[in-house]
């Protein structure tokens, strides 16, 4: 064995004389002329309907505006009423308490049954379950709880019928404080975790076969191999579905409105709802926009501490 | 650090990079601000009317456009059927067409919207009145001074009602068979009304509730402080109005009137209020009654005519849903809203509003005489999916096979008890609204909750109505 010393610093050529940049030749214009063309549609549309909307709003949430009349400058005004206003508060417990929740629950019953879905079984059996998991997501989220609102219905609706077959009686799904809010989240995740359930069978698909064999041939089973080879390979995946969860999460609109329109009280209230309700029913835009801007900040805030955590939990193969 | 100076080609290429950018921002500033008016087909010289599209269908609209074709063949008539699923969600519609610069000329108006129309939109319709007011004379003759009055602001007048809904109790003869009950008397009282639904609840299962209502400013919890002689704003009249009343009604049906309503301070603590709400609450807890939450008019036919539900707050439109639902009319009847304190009943109304930002004015002025024309009220309303404001169209022929039995009712609520009044609302009725619904929920929770959601309704309807619309 030779114990070779290896110089703490290697010492360097003399510096070359800056070579000229090399001039771009017609084919490298073309190509970027060509990327630039099909890329033009999309940033158009980013432009136009994101980032124009955004400095929009923000430039809206300083002013009072009734559509009827001209706008007036109003400063921080609306920043201060959102920040004092009991309504715009409450919504905005209401919707983070909803995000824990749902994004919790939805993503466990994805990479459950996401698992199940994986395991052995028929090919078209997991066939029609893929599909059947996924279907509510294709579906409109207010036609979706207009036929929950029936369901649920606390004198008339199916679920009450059918406990009080078995003796249980009326519970009061969307009319007690308690309940409305767990009701919505279930209607929620009941349509949402397929997306997630999607991504899971997609991800688990990935991870080689050969890695489950090895850790089966040094006496990992089950539970354990989960623990310690799926979870960790599919981090990635996770990411991604609990980013995207949360975002959606946080802009949950249809089911509490629909369901029950916020209430009772303000129990199922969330930020969309504040918004809507100040920009198109109390005519107040300069009000809904600075809710609004709050809202995209609070989602930037979020996303951004998921990827900043996601350095220490997500494992890239 | 290199010192570069740019080429002359660099020079010229930036110089016209910023030309372009000069002109084209030129262009841009020199440009009119586009608007919905803008697109090719829409300002096309048709007087727009914006109704609400659910009540309005196909055939309503075919009937409306071709008759005023008829009538008026040189004025093109353009129906925007706006779709919405409630007044509130209409008027927002509206207005986002409005702030489209797509304005219609006139719009359809509940008198959820009558104030708010009127003080920021509206034109007041009383210079047309007065000079066309011997074409008018028989309109007014045959319309109750209620509904003109609901439609005045500050004493103008800025709608003719079409039609109205007052809120009457609908009771199913099933149910009340059932439980051994005979059809109420018309002055029937709150403790007849409980002993009633008592009776309904014994002698049916489970799946059963006696009184189903809605959440919501008509027929809500509002007709309820009406019979206990309170109101959820103080409620008076503008002066002024004298120029109609003197010129269309006589003494006695002028009496009492003014220029309108006018809802001011909120009395949402008030003993007769809490009453009311103490009462809804012990139905509620008694299993007498829905949740205010439960209820909705989606359902409400359904188990109606199943007979899952005895007795609901509805006006004459239902007389013509549950027709088409399938109910005979003689399945079902109506009556008065049961006595307490007095038996003051709530009405809603609606008709075309006027826009100031109209540039057809006098087209529109004939189109809303068109449209308060008995034989054009006959065509557009020949299901009883309403109740004409005009008194002469409610006849037995009309009511022969839909029911019920006791139609007279609709308009003797305006006829016998003259001071049955509009739903409360100001020009903030949008927060007002959500407020009441809000807290509502809170109050009816149990009988110990309804002091403190009433104290904080209180709250917030102050701070509504401070906040200028």
């Amino acid at each position: 064995m030779t114990n070779t010393q290896i110089p703490a610093v290697r010492p360097q050529p003399p510096a070359a004389p800056p070579a000229p940049a090399p001039r771009r030749s017609a084919r490298d214009r073309g190509t970027r002329l060509l990327a630039t063309l099909f890329l033009a549609p999309t940033i158009v549309g980013i432009v136009v309907f994101t980032v124009v909307p955004i400095i929009g709003s923000v430039v809206l949430s300083l002013f009072h505006w009734n559509v009827i009349d001209d706008p007036s400058f109003a400063g921080a005004a609306n920043y201060r009423e959102a920040f004092t206003d009991s309504t715009v508060l409450v919504s905005f417990g209401n919707t983070l308490l909803f995000m824990v929740l749902a994004v919790a629950l939805q993503l466990v019953i994805a990479l459950v049954l996401a698992l199940a879905v994986n395991g052995r079984m028929p090919v078209w059996l997991r066939s029609v379950f893929r599909s059947a998991f996924f279907f509510p997501l294709v579906l409109s989220a207010a036609s979706i709880s207009v036929v929950m609102k029936y369901l649920f219905n606390q004198d008339f609706g199916v679920v009450n019928w059918l406990l009080g077959l078995v003796g249980v009686a009326p519970v009061p799904w969307l009319t007690s404080e308690n309940a409305a809010m767990a009701t919505v989240i279930l209607v929620y995740v009941w349509q949402q975790f397929g997306f997630s359930f999607l991504l899971f069978v997609g991800g688990l698909n990935n991870i080689p076969k050969e890695i489950h064999e090895a850790a089966s041939l040094d006496g990992a089973t089950g539970l354990r191999k989960h623990l310690g080879i799926t979870l960790p390979l599919l981090s990635p995946t996770l990411l991604v579905a609990s980013v995207v969860g949360i975002i959606n999460a946080l802009q949950v609109f249809e089911q509490p409105y629909v369901l029950t329109n916020g209430g009772p009280g303000d129990a199922t209230r969330t930020v969309v709802m504040v918004i809507y309700e100040s920009a198109f029913e109390q005519l107040r835009f300069g009000a809904a926009s600075a809710v609004g801007v709050l809202l995209f900040v609070l989602i930037m805030a979020v996303t951004a501490l998921q990827f900043r955590l996601s350095r220490r939990f997500v494992h890239y193969q | 650090m290199t010192d570069s100076h740019p080429t002359r080609r660099t020079l010229l290429r930036y110089g016209a990079y910023g030309a372009g950018a000069a002109a084209l921002a030129g262009t841009a500033a020199s440009w009119d601000r586009l608007t919905g008016a803008d697109i090719p087909g829409r300002n096309d010289g048709s007087l727009v009317v914006a109704t609400l599209g659910p009540a309005y269908g196909p055939e309503a609209v075919r009937t409306l456009t071709e008759g005023f074709k008829q009538v008026h063949p040189d004025i093109k008539l353009r129906i925007n059927a706006v779709q919405a699923v409630d007044w509130s969600d209409f008027f927002a519609k509206i207005l986002t067409q409005i702030a489209a610069g797509t304005a219609p000329d006139l719009v359809y108006v509940a008198t959820e919207g009558v104030q708010l129309f009127a003080q920021r939109l509206g034109v007041p319709l009383d210079d047309w009145v007065k000079r066309d007011a011997e074409e008018l004379r028989e309109y007014f003759a045959d319309v109750h001074p209620s509904l003109v009055e609901s439609m005045m602001y500050e004493g103008s007048l800025y709608q003719l009602p079409v039609e109205f809904n007052a809120a009457d109790m609908y009771l199913n003869h099933q149910v009340l068979e059932r439980a051994g009950a005979g059809f109420p008397a018309a002055d029937w009282t709150r403790d007849d009304f409980t002993a009633l639904l008592r009776d309904m609840k014994q002698a049916s299962g489970s799946q059963f509730t006696p009184y189903f209502w809605t959440n919501r400013l008509w027929g809500g919890v509002v007709p309820w402080l009406f019979a206990n002689d309170t109101n959820l704003l103080a409620e008076s009249k503008a002066p002024g109005g004298d120029w109609l009343w003197d010129s269309f009604y006589p003494a006695a049906a002028r009496e009492g009137r003014g220029g309108g309503y006018r809802w001011t301070t909120p009395q949402a603590t008030d003993a007769r209020v809490e009453e009311a709400y103490d009462y809804l609450a012990s139905l509620v807890q008694e299993g007498l009654c829905t949740r205010p939450e439960g209820g909705n008019g989606q359902n409400l036919i359904g188990v109606f005519s199943t007979g899952r539900v005895g007795v609901t707050p509805a006006g004459g439109f239902w007389a013509g849903g549950l027709h088409l639902a399938g109910m005979k009319g003689d399945a079902f009847d109506v009556q008065y809203f049961p006595r307490w304190r007095t038996q003051r009943m709530q009405f809603g109304a609606a008709g075309y509003a006027l826009l100031r930002t109209s540039k057809r004015q006098e087209e529109a002025w004939e189109f809303i005489k068109y449209a308060a024309r008995r034989d054009t009220l006959t065509r557009l309303f020949s299901t009883n999916q309403t109740t004409p404001a005009r008194r002469s169209m409610l006849t037995a022929e009309r009511y022969r096979e839909t029911g019920p039995e006791h139609w007279p009712v609709f308009y003797d609520t305006l006829d016998k008890f003259p001071d049955t009044g509009p739903i409360p609302a100001p020009p903030q009725v949008a927060e007002v609204e959500q407020v009441l619904l809000k807290h509502t929920g809170t109050a009816l929770a149990s009988r110990r909750s309804v002091g403190p959601a009433l104290r904080r309704m209180q709250g917030d309807l102050e701070k509504a109505m401070e906040r200028d619309v």
